[in-house]
């Protein structure tokens, strides 16, 4: 018991740390924020459909837009520590490499969530589709799509981040890994836009079983990625 | 020596086999097997499409496996192992691709189509493009080894959405189609042959690399290479 309160607690210091260092000299979070934006105005300027087709093609935008532009985050997320070697400063405390990988993960996850937060208000303005028609099950959604692509996200930026080429394969390997993620929840809200919450639950399913998937992976091979 | 002779004189029977039954499975599907009625010749496409789909699949699998032996055992030959199965897993999805292509722009008047099991067939050869992508980044062997075999076990995580794609999200790829009992006798020949194929080609590729690896090391103890 008290070993998990202290993982906990390590846990919590570690997601502290990474948020504190980012609220203190915001990089990523803007640039999230703004490709994020950019990214919703692009898509929406091309569309001029009737308000069904328009429902039908909501979701698979404002997912686009709010993973690509989460991947900025992933990307800040461990070669913010290659800084006057921070990394090895933390894998130097007694840290097991499962609570760094929660931490990680989290700090991906929480900035996600809140760029969802508001995006889905600008995106409801310029598309004229009110993503909350169902708030509830939008909700279950967007928390287990953001798990899933936080944990796969969190894995790939860990292991690209050494590399030579690290933000092209971040990508390269990130987009194929995800596409579950990226067509359970553009359906899953497609499901939600046009009134059909058998279809949803499936696609939801999809979802948290990636997630559950990804985040027990990353604990169990993030050990390895980390061995100096 | 004799050792080697021994191995020698297997490596070349299995392959005296491998090509007789590669000339049987041929004249199985261009001779033996009957003509489909509504696709014609171009359904013989199927009997290749299978066995090198199957050894995709079994191709990703084998690496995964190799790649966890190999964090657990710490012994390169497993690293090998997962890179043989991870290129043979590579060229079939490749070939699959090019097959169901061609099969495709006969069933279905297109070459391509965003069905679920073609795309999570595409994911798959994209995610082996990122693991050669990964190695070839990579000079430090232990390292290049090590982070490789994660991105293996990752790449797992595909293969139940490639086997499940057609029953969990109702596309319009053939499942498990009515066949006549000689074209289903064919079929498993051809997979028959292919994975025996394929195995040969594992064990060729798997002792080319560790000759490789050895010139390597003997390269860096005599100081040519860092």
């Amino acid at each position: 018991m008290t070993s998990f309160t202290d993982m906990a607690r390590t846990w919590w210091w570690l997601v502290h740390k990474d948020l504190l260092r980012e609220w203190r000299a915001p990089r990523a979070w803007p640039a999230m924020l703004l490709l994020a934006l950019a990214l919703a105005m692009i898509m929406n300027v091309q569309i001029d459909l009737p308000a069904r087709q328009r429902a039908e093609l909501a979701g698979g935008m404002f997912w686009l837009a709010a993973l690509f532009a989460g991947s900025v985050s992933l990307d800040r997320s461990f070669s913010g520590e290659q800084d006057q070697a921070c990394w090895q400063g933390l894998l130097l405390y007694p840290v097991g490499p499962a609570t760094v990988f929660l931490a990680k993960l989290a700090v991906n996850f929480f900035p996600l969530c809140a760029l969802e937060i508001a995006l889905v208000p600008a995106f409801t303005i310029l598309s004229g589709v009110s993503l909350l028609a169902d708030p509830g099950r939008f909700l279950a959604t967007a928390l287990v799509a953001n798990l899933g692509f936080s944990a796969a996200g969190t894995l790939v930026s860990a292991l690209t981040t050494s590399l030579a080429q690290r933000s092209g394969l971040l990508v390269l390997l990130l987009l194929p890994l995800v596409l579950p993620v990226v067509l359970g929840a553009v359906q899953a809200t497609r499901a939600l836009l046009v009134g059909e919450p058998a279809g949803w639950w499936s696609w939801w399913q999809l979802l948290a079983c990636f997630a559950g998937v990804f985040v027990t992976l990353g604990t169990l091979v993030f050990e390895f990625i980390v061995e100096e | 020596m004799q050792r080697h002779a021994v191995k020698r004189s297997l490596l070349l029977a299995a392959s005296f086999c491998v090509a007789s039954l590669l000339a049987v499975c041929g004249w199985a599907i261009f001779l033996a097997a009957p003509r489909e009625i509504t696709m014609g010749d171009v359904q013989r496409i199927v009997y290749l499409h299978v066995a090198v789909a199957w050894g995709g699949l079994a191709g990703c699998v084998t690496m995964g496996v190799a790649a966890a032996a190999y964090l657990v055992r710490r012994n390169p030959v497993w690293d090998r192992w997962s890179q043989t199965a991870g290129e043979l897993g590579w060229l079939c999805t490749t070939l699959t691709l090019a097959t169901g292509s061609l099969w495709a722009h006969e069933a279905w008047n297109t070459w391509w189509t965003w069905e679920p099991r073609l795309t999570a067939s595409l994911v798959l050869w994209l995610v082996f493009a990122g693991y050669f992508l990964v190695r070839t980044s990579l000079d430090d062997p232990e390292r290049r080894a090590r982070l490789s075999a994660v991105l293996a076990i990752l790449a797992l995580a595909d293969v139940p959405l490639v086997i499940m794609a057609t029953r969990w999200f109702r596309g319009i790829h053939p499942v498990t189609p009515e066949m006549d009992p000689r074209m289903r006798l064919v079929l498993l020949t051809s997979v028959v042959t292919f994975s025996a194929l394929l195995v040969l080609l594992a064990v060729l590729r798997k002792e080319q690399l560790e000759l490789a690896a050895r010139v390597e090391s003997r390269e860096r103890a005599a100081g040519i290479i860092n």
